[in-house]
């Protein structure tokens, strides 16, 4: 298992408003091989995890559920991002890559001159 | 608006979380076969791929779980259960339920029920704005009858130049009217009040309006405001009654409004009338003389003022009184003014009994707890093993707490209900009892403070309960399960603490079972003190025929009013000669008398006495008698025995001879070892200039027994008997003596009298017994009460002791069994379970009855004719306590003596 990484608790509802912006309606088990694949399988995400997290992002109004026929002729809960959602993405995004840049920084290797 | 959003869906999810359920399984079905498929396509064998899916799945049921505590509201839910799991055991144990919240009740209900009394009777706030700054006044002077003598207007006059911190005094004067009905006249209890009463009192018009500083004075035109009580009882709430003319003392007076809802001091009143009502109050001799004391003063502390001012300034203002007028003030009687708040003179007869009776529900309510933490404790111990299995199935000690404290919470709760509909009961017998001693007995009531009240108390228990019973240490959990918890008997700090329980239990059940015993001994003294009067078959019946006030063209003209009278005196007592005719050729009636007063009740009239050739003793305050009249059957009549002399006769009339009968006690204060026979004695003071009666002297004719005018408890008065003929009849009291059922004869008693005198208002229709009784009542109920809460402390104290022997007994089980087959015998046994218990009892005796010595000086002021450490009470109590204790360990010692050894060894 090593190189897994557990998902960090806010940046699951990150990547899976992302996933349906990009990939359209979907349904979970859609999200989590897109996740996975994204992260290149670094990320493992068990449904005790992702579950919940696409129920809070519904309650709270960002995505819908709707059960559908899927490609090959499976039923499935597919979800779908909201106007709402697609707003939360992008002050999500912004907010994730300002804090990107500001660990960056830090982290920089630069040698402090005495 | 994304958090509300969020919760108003969870909310949702709570309440529709079985269809999701459903819902969310096929879902997690779905992704599983994608997941599986997905596999297979890659090339796995197809039990290989679903064992691979499953394994990433991470556990469908903890999926699941998960979704589900996202969804909904978790803790809720959790909650919801443990009430669900707290009902299911209690069901489970119905006897220990079933104890515990009759228990609790008797506990809650009596302290909820009683504190509803305290609280609407002495903490709630007044009805009046800034009641709080409301201050009664009160004169008083040493000497029988003088704890309030009130005060003159000039007295008053002076208060309010002196007083500044006192930034209004309204003077009330307490009076008995006649108001003439349709059909008949009722006497009206009145205060006559100045203009700036409702505003100093701080009071508003429920409907049209008060009386004003324009209403003071002779000349304006008489009106007057109905109390809310009175307007509601007699004119059913009737707003056209505003503006209506009614006759009073047979006089026009306008009712110009309806006063709030509001307690009065010192006694219950009917309606508020302007001075000019009575002649007699706006008369020079009321407004100018010192000694005229007619008036209740009542007053508002000026802004920033405190209580402790405006009684230095008031005692400073009443020592220059004095100084200045020495006349008046005679020095030996050491007058006094104190400043109580309204607040305070409004609970002051009711306080002290209240406060006892608050303290004995307390005191039922430690011992309904104690008991309860103890049958607590010992299921906790039963239980220990269902804890820690709990335990070790991933409960923490948190969630085990929780679990109990629900389950204690419905305990409780469940007796804070039932003791809630016992309080609501209870509080409909305290609201007669508090009416007897407050004039704010219908401010009484079970509301939402109340309530709390019995909240807070089965919250704070259950939260004690919950918090006594020890739980399975994290960490220790493995040690418990290996020690086999089942043979586990609690701690030795919980056996001491069961122990010192049941001690505290015996020790207060004697505490107040003292307290029930003082009082129902003073209940015996009382009813067996002699009334004086020789027989009880005695009916008597006010009846006032004259009026005071006088017709409204005569005005002020005192002269032309006293002429009035005395016709309508004359009138009077014609009528009162026929009603006695009348009376006496009733089947029954053996003997008809009239006087001024019911037989054992006291005269409102009490004046200063002196005897020829007796100068007054220096040093001590002038005696008083109480003045009274009777015609020459009255005393047979009432059964007042003649000591001394003769009886009046139709001789001692209007125009002859002035003559008394004195009794015993007034015969002892004069003439110790003389005959008192043909001495002379008359009415002094100051006061007589202001009265129809004179101070003329009189001639003793004889001498009658003592009566216990003044109630069962209280020390016979000097009383001086005038002929009823030889004074105005401002009251009169018909006294019908029957040889058998004197309530019998009632009814028919009223309607002869009704018949001579068809308007006139009948009054106090009462036997003698009734008269004694009402006396007693007050403290009948206060012994009953304490009698009671006694009983019940006593039986759940029994049910405490049996209850902790028992169990000991059954965790003892084994080592008895060892015991007997040892060769110890079942009484043997028995005496090692009653000796248990004994050390206990007498533990708790002699902690009650130490306990009882100091407690009991406090209720000394509710006992008559038996001392607070009065031995035999002690001792009886001690003595009932004892024997039911010792037959509360009989059950489980019997039980212990009859364990079978060779039952007990094998299992």
């Amino acid at each position: 298992m090593a190189g897994k990484l557990d998902v960090k608790q806010g940046t699951l509802a990150l990547m899976i408003l992302r996933t349906l912006d990009v990939l359209g309606p979907l349904h979970g088990y859609g999200v989590a091989r897109r996740i996975e694949e994204t992260s290149k399988n670094r990320l493992t995400l068990n449904y005790g995890t992702l579950y919940p997290a696409l129920l809070k992002l519904e309650q709270e109004g960002f995505i819908t559920a709707e059960w559908r026929q899927s490609e090959n002729n499976r039923r499935a809960k597919y979800y779908a991002l909201t106007a709402a959602g697609r707003k939360q993405l992008a002050r999500e995004a912004r907010e994730w890559h300002q804090t990107a840049d500001l660990i960056a920084a830090f982290l920089a290797p630069r040698r402090e001159t005495p | 608006m994304r958090h509300l959003r969020a919760a108003f869906a969870r909310i949702a999810g709570f309440f529709t979380g079985h269809h999701a359920d459903d819902d969310l399984r096929d879902e997690l079905q779905a992704h599983l076969e994608m997941e599986t498929a997905e596999n297979i396509r890659r090339g796995l064998q197809p039990e290989e791929a679903r064992r691979r899916a499953a394994l990433a799945s991470g556990g469908l049921t903890q999926a699941a779980e998960a979704v589900r505590a996202q969804r909904g509201l978790p803790w809720l839910e959790s909650v919801a259960a443990d009430i669900r799991y707290a009902l299911r055991a209690l069901r489970h144990s119905p006897a220990f339920t079933a104890v515990v919240v009759i228990t609790l009740a008797l506990g809650i209900g009596a302290n909820t029920a009683i504190f509803s009394v305290v609280r609407g009777v002495l903490l709630k706030s007044l009805p009046h704005r800034d009641g709080d700054r409301l201050m009664y006044l009160r004169q008083s002077a040493d000497g029988p009858g003088q704890a309030n003598i009130s005060f003159s207007v000039p007295e008053v006059r002076d208060l309010r130049e002196g007083a500044k911190s006192l930034a209004g005094i309204a003077e009330y004067s307490p009076f008995s009217f006649t108001l003439q009905g349709e059909k008949q006249a009722v006497r009206i209890d009145v205060g006559l009040v100045t203009g700036n009463y409702f505003e100093v009192m701080g009071l508003s018009p429920a409907l049209g309006r008060l009386t004003r500083p324009s209403d003071d004075g002779p000349g304006v035109p008489p009106v007057m405001v109905l109390t809310h009580d009175y307007w509601m009882r007699r004119f059913g709430g009737d707003s056209s009654i505003v503006g209506k003319q009614l006759r009073v003392e047979d006089r026009s007076v306008t009712v110009i409004g309806v006063l709030q809802p509001a307690p009065f001091f010192p006694d219950r009143i009917d309606a508020l009338l302007n001075m000019v009502v009575s002649p007699h109050h706006v008369s020079a001799m009321m407004v100018q003389n010192r000694s005229h004391r007619m008036t209740e003063v009542v007053a508002r502390l000026a802004a920033g003022a405190t209580v402790e001012q405006a009684r230095t300034e008031v005692a400073a203002v009443h020592a220059r009184m004095q100084s200045e007028f020495r006349g008046v003030y005679n020095a030996d009687s050491h007058y006094r003014v104190e400043v109580i708040p309204f607040k305070e003179a409004l609970g002051e007869r009711a306080r002290m009994t209240l406060w006892l009776l608050m303290g004995a529900a307390a005191f039922v309510m430690i011992i309904s707890a104690a008991n309860v933490v103890n049958l607590t404790l010992m299921r906790g111990v039963r239980r220990g093993h269902e804890l820690v299995v709990r335990a070790a199935l991933g409960a923490g000690v948190a969630r085990l707490r929780r679990l109990l404290l629900v389950e204690n919470l419905v305990l409780t709760l469940m007796g804070a209900v039932v003791g809630v509909i016992i309080a609501i009961g209870g509080v409909r017998l305290l609201v007669s009892l508090a009416a007897r001693y407050s004039p704010r007995a219908n401010e009484i009531q079970l509301d939402a403070t109340v309530l709390a009240f019995a909240l807070a108390l089965s919250v704070t228990l259950a939260m004690l309960l919950s918090f006594v019973a020890s739980l399975p240490k994290e960490g220790s959990i493995a040690s418990l399960i290996s020690a086999g918890v089942l043979r586990v008997s609690g701690s030795l700090r919980k056996q001491r603490l069961q122990r010192a329980l049941v001690v505290a239990q015996i020790a207060v059940s004697v505490v107040l079972l003292a307290g029930a015993g003082l009082l129902t001994r003073t209940m015996i003294h009382l009813s067996e003190v002699n009334t004086g009067l020789r027989t009880e078959e005695v009916l008597a019946m006010e009846v006032p025929l004259l009026q005071l006030g006088g017709s409204p063209g005569t005005g002020t003209d005192l002269a032309a009013w006293f002429k009035n009278l005395l016709a309508s005196d004359a009138v009077a007592k014609q009528s009162y000669e026929r009603m006695q005719r009348e009376l006496q050729a009733l089947p029954g009636v053996t003997e008809v008398g009239v006087g001024s007063t019911i037989p054992l009740r006291g005269s409102s009239m009490r004046l200063e006495v002196k005897a020829e050739n007796k100068p007054p003793a220096v040093g001590t305050a002038a005696p008083r008698a109480d003045f009274r009249s009777a015609n020459p059957e009255y005393f047979r009549a009432a059964g007042i025995p003649l000591r001394r002399g003769r009886d009046f006769t139709a001789t001692d009339r209007q125009g002859s001879g002035k003559v008394v009968i004195i009794n015993q006690m007034l015969a002892d204060t004069f003439f110790p070892g003389e005959d008192p026979i043909g001495k002379r004695i008359a009415w002094t003071g100051e006061i007589l200039k202001f009265s129809p009666i004179s101070g003329d002297w009189r001639t003793i004719v004889g001498v009658v027994g003592n009566t216990q005018d003044g109630g069962q408890d209280a020390k016979p008065r000097p009383v001086m008997f005038m002929p009823f003929a030889q004074e105005l009849a401002m009251a009169a009291v018909l006294v019908i003596r029957t040889d058998s059922n004197a309530s019998a004869l009632a009814a028919v008693a009223t309607r002869v009298v009704r018949r001579v005198a068809p308007t006139a208002p009948i009054e106090n229709v009462l036997t003698i017994k009734q008269v004694k009784d009402q006396s007693v009542a007050p403290r009948r109920l206060n012994a009953a009460l304490i009698s009671l809460f006694g009983a019940l402390a006593v039986i759940i104290a029994a049910v405490g002791i049996a209850g902790v022997l028992a169990f000991s007994v059954s965790a003892r089980t084994n080592e008895i069994g060892i015991r007997m087959s040892l060769g110890a015998d079942g009484g043997r046994v028995q005496r090692m379970i009653l000796k248990e218990g004994g050390v206990l009892l007498a533990v708790g005796l002699v902690l009650g009855v130490a306990g009882a010595f100091f407690a009991a000086g406090v209720i000394r002021g509710l006992l008559f004719g038996v001392a607070p450490h009065d031995p035999m009470t002690l001792i009886g109590v001690a003595a009932t306590m004892g024997v039911i204790g010792i037959g509360a360990c009989w059950i489980p010692a019997v039980r212990a003596a009859h364990i079978d050894p060779a039952i007990t060894m094998r299992s």
